[in-house]
């Protein structure tokens, strides 16, 4: 073994405390660290070498050799001891490690239909004003869907309402409102009802008309209802239905069962009132109809028109959830594309 | 009448009077930039022979220069100028005649500032020969549409069918001066006589059925020339949608149009003894009208009648025999007031609506039948010459009564929610020609004129009242005070089913309701057919939700979407027995059905797991999960329902003792007829069972203190006996320790031998107040094990402790 020198002790430790700062670096895995501490730690590593070259010092440069080897040793040490815990750390994690990125175990997701979920809202609007609920049968007979109404059997309004007949005298029903004569007849005033369903005309079909849609129908009979209060009821639902910064207009308007009859236009709610192809540039929606109960409608129930008054409206659902979801043919609502059907 | 408004105010003016204008077209606007121009000067164009240069005035003093093509412009000439900007509809130089907007422009070096019009160019005729000269009388400037008197302003108005009377000007015009508030003056109809030739030896009309013909009035006109209308007349018909004809068909029309009294010309020579008959049709009868088609008239038709034969349908249609034609010379006009149901029914059943019974079957004016037939005359006899015999017929037998109707002030106010004094509902009254004969603060009465037959009672004055009024003078209030007497239930028993179908992964669809025949036949005999269909593929109505949801999954296989979870809440229809009681409408049954549909794949293959068919466990799982939670426990599985043509794997499912339904698998047969190739899995049930208005909740039962113990046994058994008796037999022996039975493992084969299968079943037992011992658990298991190899023949294999 060649002679130790003060010299070649020092340029030794250098030599080591370099190339430690690059084995550090290299140390990322159990493996490297155990190789590590099997090079610079262990009894014949690297540093108890310089110890071992250290007893061939000259007596008086041990003591100040002997405490610069101990500091190394130990600055050695803690660092290792570091970085073998952060790689125990790490390899303990690892050892547990998922691709969370892979699919998840999917779900089923259902939906509810864009009409029933346009419909549910307006039920829950009414319900909250006390209305209760009711239905009637599609097929219906001729007096409730038009005679009871105030069509008489040769009625002009007859022609308003293209009908499906199954026999002389039975349809299916063309509107909601025969559900009012029914309520009517089983029930004595107050009377606070809404009364949603299907109904069919006999139209050919195409993107804007289909021969059987959804309706709800609204009647409030009691003492003192008045034409004001039914404005009043209108505008509340609107407000709770499209949005309370919506415009709204009222104008006259013709329904045998109903007088003073009007329809209910609000601003539209696509372009703000701006004007737009929907609302055919108005700016304005019609969106339902209604009316105080026609006295000879109560009479035919057996109500008396000059104790009890009363309201009724109308709307058509389809319409509005096609304008609610940027649905432009109307035929997909009834198609069942689940491609379709899933979006909502 | 005289309203200085703008065509918008008035179209709202209307609207809020109950006359929706749906459009408003400002006829003039065509011609904006178009004015009347003066042709100064004219010089050759340097460059170009066949153009000439010329000076044209268009307004005071400015002059505009125009390159023009025509041979025939000239100075002095007043002529249509097109401005810059204008648009000129129809260009005669561009093959396809496509329109253009008017430039400055340089031609062959000239500059242009506009162009001097042919009629061809301004869409007024075919006439493209050379520039439109205008009379000497029009004013330079003046704009081209005013001069051609084609600056109205025609308004689009949906009359609903209680007012008929707006089906004519006069009665629009009503409700403008009303609006506002200025007096309405009706056209003149002097009509000058030929005082030697009277009527009443000229025609002779009888009304032999007077209660479908209350008044019938005519007009002879003698030596009239058939040949067209004025212009201003043909556009005005034009405008309001009518086709111009000859001067005495425009004319009958454009009274029509005024009054509302449709009326008709007959050629009067070819009416047979100059007499107008009013009968009812003879049984069987067939008549040729006037577009030339024979038809077989209805019973009980109203027809006009000539001495021999039938001459028209009374308020429908005239007939070709005695149609005005070139050749006519004299006419008699019809005024006439038909019943209007009379003309509906015929106008029905002919299946032929026209502009008149339109008009009659609605109701016009009784009131105006001779003022329009006088119109009438006086038009002709200005236009296509003629002289008008003395005197009308008019046969009237019963007039119409004035009605008179009563209203009380304050019934108005109650059904409006409104304090309008008795003095301002008199004021609307009047406003719109109802007359008011006695006004007291508590009633007010009044004669109700005849053009509005649709005012019959108190109700119909207070709508009156509220239109003109105003709707927007109505306050919208709301003081009903809520009232929770009403029986509805928040969570009835559909929305349940629905938000847990949705929830569960099921897609909601909404099927159409009618179908073909040839499929619906498949699914009942008992079909509704529709008398009156759209078209075959939409005759009969559904009669359940199974030929919907299959339907669906047709539909859908169409775009390559074979694995679905869908369901449907609707109706299925069907005939019933006319004895059957327990229908709404006698004859019809409705049924209330919730469809539930499951088809293609369960699983999907994935990275975690192979993929897996749907099969009938799938279905049993989401009908027992369903009714678990909205029939709280109160169902029951019918197993081995029996087959239907429908279904195979079918169970019946049963409601509070009510059959109320089934799930399985769709038949094979039904599969292969309808192209279907998965295997698709229904359900269809009907919650009516459920009452919704019974509030039932799930009762509590405690939670155990103690520990649950489980014992796994498993028995070899022959395969036919059902899972579920094995299982009665264990809860039944394993008393009220035995908490659960869980079927978990199932196998056949060779190992335990031909005919049989091993049943694994899970038992958990567990005490309310103790502990359980190991000594009282290997008792009941003992009892088990018995009763289940003695009832079953089975064979014990294996019992396990956990
Ligand atoms: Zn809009």
């Amino acid at each position: 073994m060649a002679q130790t020198t003060a010299q070649s002790l020092h340029t030794a430790i250098h030599t080591l405390r370099e190339e430690l700062a690059g084995a550090f670096a290299a140390v990322t895995t159990q493996a490297d660290a155990e190789s590590f501490r099997i090079t610079y730690l262990s009894r014949n590593g690297k540093v108890a070498a310089l110890f071992e070259s250290m007893k061939s010092l000259p007596g008086p440069d041990k003591p100040v050799f002997g405490k610069l080897l101990n500091e190394l040793k130990k600055s050695v040490e803690a660092t290792f001891a570091e970085i073998a815990s952060r790689i125990e750390a790490a390899s303990a994690s690892t050892a547990s490690r998922v691709d969370l990125t892979l699919p998840g175990r999917t779900l089923p997701l259902g939906s509810i239909h864009p009409v029933t979920q346009t419909l549910n809202e307006i039920k829950s609007i009414f319900v909250a004003m006390g209305f209760d609920i009711a239905d009637g049968p599609e097929i219906e007979d001729d007096y409730h869907n038009f005679e009871a109404l105030n069509f008489h059997p040769h009625h002009p309004a007859r022609d308003m309402q293209d009908t499906f007949f199954v026999s002389k005298d039975v349809l299916l029903r063309t509107h909601t409102s025969p559900v009012q004569i029914r309520t009517m007849k089983k029930q004595k005033p107050p009377i606070r009802t809404i009364m949603p369903g299907r109904v069919y005309r006999n139209e050919a079909i195409s993107a804007r008309s289909y021969c059987t849609f959804h309706q709800v129908e609204g009647l409030y009979v009691d003492k003192n209802v008045s034409f004001s209060e039914l404005k009043g009821t209108l505008v509340a639902f609107a407000k709770q239905f499209y949005g309370s910064d919506i415009n709204y207009k009222f104008r006259p308007s013709y329904f045998p069962f109903t007088e003073p009859s009007l329809e209910m236009d609000i601003s539209c709610f696509l372009c703000k009132g701006k004007g737009c192809r929907i609302c055919k540039q108005s700016g304005f929606l019609e969106v339902l109809g209604a009316g105080m109960v026609h006295p000879n409608v109560l009479r035919n129930v057996g109500i008396d028109p000059e104790e009890y008054s009363g309201y009724a409206f109308g709307m058509g659902i389809d319409r509005t959830a096609l304008l609610r979801h940027g649905i432009n043919d109307i035929r997909l609502l009834f198609e069942n594309d689940v491609r379709f059907l899933r979006q909502f | 009448m005289d309203v200085d408004a703008s065509p918008d105010d008035i179209a709202q003016k209307l609207t809020s009077a109950g006359l929706e204008v749906e459009a408003v077209e400002n006829l003039g606007e065509k011609f904006d930039k178009f004015v009347v121009g003066y042709v100064k000067n004219v010089v050759k164009h340097p460059k170009a022979d066949k153009l000439s240069l010329c000076d044209v005035e268009i307004a005071d003093g400015a002059v505009i220069r125009v390159v023009c093509g025509a041979p025939n412009v000239a100075a002095g000439q007043k002529v249509p100028v097109a401005l810059v900007g204008a648009l000129i509809p129809s260009n005669m130089h561009d093959p396809e005649g496509k329109p253009f907007t008017i430039a400055r422009a340089k031609i062959r070096g000239e500059e242009s500032n506009g162009m001097i019009c042919a009629e061809s160019e301004l869409g007024l005729s075919q006439d493209a020969a050379g520039i439109m000269v205008l009379k000497d009388s029009a004013r330079v400037g003046m704009p081209l549409s005013e001069y051609l008197g084609m600056d109205d302003v025609a308004f689009e108005i949906g009359v609903t069918p209680n007012r008929p009377d707006c089906l004519g000007h006069i009665g629009v015009a009503r409700e403008i001066a009303s609006a506002y508030g200025v007096p309405l003056t009706l056209p003149a109809a002097p009509v000058t006589e030929n005082q030697n030739d009277p009527v009443a030896a000229a025609a002779v009309v009888r009304v032999e059925n007077s209660a479908d013909c209350p008044r019938y009035a005519a007009r002879v006109v003698k030596n009239v020339t058939i040949g067209p209308s004025p212009g201003w007349m043909q556009d005005r018909l034009t405008v309001a949608g009518v086709r111009p004809i000859n001067a005495v068909v425009d004319v009958t029309n454009y009274v029509m149009l005024e009054y509302n009294q449709p009326l008709h010309a007959f050629d009067y020579d070819r009416l047979a003894g100059h007499t107008i008959v009013v009968k009812t049709a003879l049984p069987g009868e067939k008549f040729t009208t006037l577009d030339g088609k024979e038809r077989p008239l209805p019973e009980n038709a109203l027809m006009i009648c000539d001495a021999e034969r039938a001459v028209a349908v009374a308020g429908v249609m005239g007939g070709q025999n005695s149609e005005i034609t070139s050749a006519t010379v004299n006419i008699l006009l019809e005024s006439a007031y038909f019943n209007p149901v009379s003309v509906r029914k015929t106008s029905k059943q002919l299946g032929l609506s026209t502009d008149a019974s339109y008009r009659f079957e609605r109701g016009i004016d009784p009131s105006a039948t001779v003022e329009a037939v006088n119109r009438a005359a006086s038009l002709i006899a200005e236009i296509a010459g003629g002289a008008v015999c003395a005197g009308v017929i008019d046969e009237y037998p019963a007039p119409v009564e004035v009605k008179r109707v009563r209203v009380r002030p304050s019934r108005v106010n109650q059904i409006l929610g409104t304090a309008i004094a008795p003095q301002e509902i008199t004021g609307y009254f009047t406003s719109i020609g109802i007359g008011v004969t006695s006004a007291r603060e508590d009633e007010i009465e009044c004669t109700i004129p005849a053009w509005r037959p649709d005012i019959e009672q108190e109700i119909d004055l207070v709508e009156e009242v509220a239109r003109l009024h105003g709707f927007s003078n109505i306050e919208d209030k709301m003081v009903s005070e809520i009232d929770f007497s009403n029986k509805y239930v928040s969570a009835a028993t559909t929305d349940r089913v629905r938000t847990w179908l949705a929830d569960n992964g099921f897609n909601e669809i909404v099927s159409n309701s009618l179908l073909d025949e040839a499929t619906a036949a498949m699914f009942s005999d008992k079909l509704v057919k529709l008398m009156n269909p759209i078209s075959k593929e939409q005759s009969v109505m559904r009669p359940n939700l199974l030929v919907s949801l299959l339907q669906t999954v047709v539909h859908n296989s169409h775009y390559g979407t074979d694995s679905m979870r869908v369901f449907e809440m609707g109706r299925g229809f069907t005939v019933a027995h006319p004895a059957e009681t327990d229908v709404v409408i006698p004859g019809f049954r409705e049924r209330d059905l919730t469809g539930i549909c499951l088809t293609g794949k369960a699983a999907a293959q994935t990275w975690f797991g192979a993929e897996r068919a749907v099969d009938i466990f799938d279905m049993k799982g989401v009908v027992s999960a369903l009714l678990n939670k909205i029939a709280l426990d109160k169902y029951r599985f019918i197993y081995y329902d029996g087959q239907d043509a429908l279904t195979d794997q079918r169970v019946g499912v049963e409601i509070n003792g009510v059959y109320a339904g089934y799930f399985g698998r769709v038949a094979a047969e039904i599969c292969r007829k309808l192209k279907i190739e998965t295997g698709v899995f229904v359900a269809e049930l009907s919650f009516d069972a459920l009452d919704e208005r019974e509030r039932v909740f799930r009762q509590y039962v405690p939670v155990l203190k103690y520990p649950v113990v489980e014992r796994d046994a498993a028995f070899i058994v022959a395969n036919d006996v059902p899972s579920s008796s094995i299982e009665a037999t264990i809860r039944e022996s394993g008393g009220i320790l035995l908490r659960s039975v869980e079927l978990f493992d199932l196998f056949e084969g060779k190992s335990v031998g031909e005919g049989m299968k091993s049943v694994a079943y899970a038992l958990r037992f567990a005490s309310a107040e103790r502990t359980l011992t190991e000594t009282e658990i290997e008792h009941v298991m003992n009892a088990v094990i018995a009763a289940v190899t003695t009832n079953h023949r089975a064979v014990l294999r294996a019992v396990e402790t956990k």
